[in-house]
């Protein structure tokens, strides 16, 4: 290890971090001690609780004592453990990202969590670098200066002074809480939805049973006619899931800021309303967005923007928010700053031909079909034969389904980006930097292969790693591929007029 | 059926070595047996039921059929190649995939052998590239071949700096 004179010193996690996880057991154990301070019965009390509050402060304190860490001129260098050394060195020019977390006792203590986002972080979660945590001033100073010692080895960066980075931002999106109005919609608020359906099959199915017995309630319900109660019931209903998921969108998006730094030129999302974090993106990292837009969104005339981003934690799906679910206008306004580049977002779109569309219908019906058919054969076994009728609304969604996927299915390519649009309930447009793709993948299925359809898969370092084209016709796929990524594909063409080998 | 008009992609210029389909057929066969043997010996031992003939002849049937075509098809479809700027694959025999990288983005290039590729001399190589998706792995390929071409794709990345992403 060489250490050189003008090496920076070690430093140390922020004292006040000591406190973090005492507050956080003083919480948990709150309610305990409340109990012990007011029944006096200390004798009695478990010694093991003592224990369970003593261990988690005794880890901080080492893990205080033990972190050092130091930026050289090419690389941090991160030291842990007191019985087992581990020096973790990554070189500056490989941080990709850096996001600095701060839960509400950071918050209320003025600290941050700062995490390193290097390139090997993308198949694994080794390999990053948490420092848990700093000050708040210090974490954004060290953001400052990974993200201009990345930035210095790729861009021209002028004359920067230590406080520079912080100064001038630009603003490109500020949160409306009115965009509230849209998270019910939300893909996530249809997971709610879901998991609040399952668990009130589960718990309601015994509960209200049991109260309607016990109450006068029942009774009162019982003489209400089922064409109001059941309307009533689901209202209410959605009424509840709605708060829930609107509620879970002002904790997360609260404060959301996506802003670009002058100097760096580096990306900077805040957002959280208790828990904040704030992610930075360096722009050479950036390889394009998606926009997500779920059928309910969409609807709504609105979408969400996620940046595809090299060396970004796998676990959050390898992207990153930059506008929350938002009116489709802001959602592309702040993507063609992000691009720039004008059109990518709203360009209009090569179809996939008649094949493709074929196959949309195929694959949206025929497993639909399965479900009535069986309940309809049952039906001249004795079953009831009305559950096979209702059951024919599912191959009836089927064709809504495919009619919407195929209209969707489309690509086109950009100066700079190969630009896809596919899916219906999930839908998304993505933007893929055509310099960012590494490869092409081109699969065919039995049906495909019959078809003369080719799915076209671009593979990355960045975001999900891979990105698709769905249904080409083959002559599409390979232009496609040919045309977006210069000399690659040339050379394993077949001119028509020319003769194959053989 | 893909319109003449255009151009089209042609396959990679090389085959596996002629014993992969014999490796492949061995594989497919060990693996039958490996079910057939713990069937008999669940029915000899197991007791109180017996397998019907008719399920016993299907899967022989099965298992021929399979260990023949499978290994006849796929020795047809897998194909590599390499240029200096890109290495070319495709495999897979009812959903078939060709893959293309370029040189200057590949990041390992890994051999491998596995038993039944030990004893017929043949040996795998996976070149991956930055991104989590799209290793392109060539099965059955002459074990010398293997070696030159790990060697060749060593040589030609080296050449290449930067971080490949």
């Amino acid at each position: 290890m060489t250490e050189l004179a003008h090496d920076a010193a070690w430093r140390r996690l922020d004292i006040r971090m000591l406190l973090v996880h005492p507050v956080n057991e003083l919480i948990r154990f709150l309610p305990l001690l409340v109990g012990l301070f007011f029944l006096g019965s200390r004798d009695s009390s478990n010694p093991w609780h003592y224990l369970s509050v003593a261990i988690p402060i005794a880890i901080g304190l080492m893990r205080f004592a033990t972190t050092r860490f130091r930026i050289t001129g090419v690389q941090i260098e991160l030291r842990r453990g007191l019985f087992s050394r581990n020096v973790l060195t990554t070189p500056l020019d490989r941080v990709r990202t850096v996001e600095l977390t701060a839960k509400p006792i950071h918050r209320i203590l003025g600290l941050e969590r700062v995490e390193i986002g290097t390139g090997s972080a993308s198949r694994s979660g080794e390999g990053r670098v948490v420092l848990d945590a700093l000050g708040a001033d210090e974490a954004k100073r060290l953001r400052a200066e990974l993200l201009r010692a990345g930035a210095a080895d790729s861009v021209d960066a002028p004359g920067t002074g230590p406080h520079l980075a912080t100064q001038s931002d630009t603003v490109l999106l500020r949160f409306d809480p009115a965009w509230a109005r849209f998270a019910p919609l939300t893909t996530s608020g249809l997971v709610i939805v879901l998991a609040a359906l399952a668990a009130s099959g589960q718990f309601l199915g015994n509960a209200i049973p049991a109260l309607l017995h016990r109450t006068d309630v029942g009774h009162h319900l019982r003489s209400l006619p089922l064409v109001v109660t059941v309307p009533a019931g689901l209202i209410s209903f959605l009424v509840v899931i709605s708060v829930l998921a609107i509620a879970g969108y002002l904790l997360a998006n609260w404060g959301f800021t996506l802003s670009r730094d002058a100097v760096g030129s580096a990306f900077h999302v805040r957002r959280g309303a208790l828990t904040t974090r704030q992610t930075s993106i360096d722009p050479e990292r950036l390889r394009g967005v998606e926009i997500h837009e779920p059928l309910g969104l969409r609807l709504a005339g609105a979408g969400r923007l996620t940046a595809i981003v090299t060396g970004f934690k796998k676990n959050a799906q390898g992207s990153t928010p930059m506008v929350p679910a938002a009116p489709v206008g802001v959602v592309i306004g702040v993507g063609e700053q992000v691009l720039a580049e004008n059109g990518p977002l709203y360009t209009g779109l090569v179809g996939h031909g008649p094949r493709a569309t074929r196959r949309r219908y195929i694959r949206a019906i025929v497993p639909t079909a399965l479900v009535p058919a069986v309940l309809l054969l049952a039906a001249l076994g004795g079953a009831p034969l009305w559950v096979g009728l209702v059951a024919l609304l599912l191959p009836a969604a089927g064709v809504l389904l495919a009619r919407d996927r195929a209209a969707r299915l489309g690509h086109a390519l950009t100066p700079a980006y190969v630009v896809v649009r596919w899916g219906s309930l999930r839908g998304r447009r993505d933007a893929l930097q055509r310099t960012g793709i590494i490869g092409w993948n081109l699969r065919q299925s039995w049906f495909q292969r019959r078809a003369g359809l080719v799915s076209l898969t671009a593979t990355t370092a960045a975001g999900r790693q891979s990105y698709e084209v769905l249904d080409l016709p083959e002559p599409m796929a390979i232009a496609l591929a040919a045309a977006a990524v210069p000399s690659l594909v040339d050379q394993f063409l077949v001119r028509p007029g020319v003769r194959s080998i053989s | 059926m893909a319109e003449t008009s255009g151009v089209t992609l042609r396959e990679p210029a090389n085959r596996v070595s002629p014993r992969a389909p014999v490796a492949w057929a061995a594989w497919a066969v060990l693996r039958f047996l490996v079910v057939a043997i713990a069937a008999a010996v669940v029915s000899t031992w197991g007791g109180g039921f017996t397998i019907p003939t008719w399920v016993r002849a299907a899967y022989l049937v099965l298992a021929l059929v399979y260990s023949v075509a499978m290994p006849a098809y796929r020795y047809q479809v897998h194909r590599w190649e390499t240029t200096e700027t890109a290495v070319y694959t495709q495999r897979g025999w009812i959903t078939r995939e060709r893959r293309i990288a370029p040189m200057s983005r590949v990041q390992t290039v890994d051999f491998d052998q596995n038993l039944i590729d030990r004893f017929f001399g043949l040996a795998r190589v996976t070149v991956t590239t930055a991104s989590a998706a799209g290793p392109l792995k060539i099965d059955g390929l002459d074990r010398d071949t293997a070696e030159t071409l790990v060697q060749e794709l060593t040589r030609r990345t080296e050449a290449d700096p930067g971080d490949a992403t």
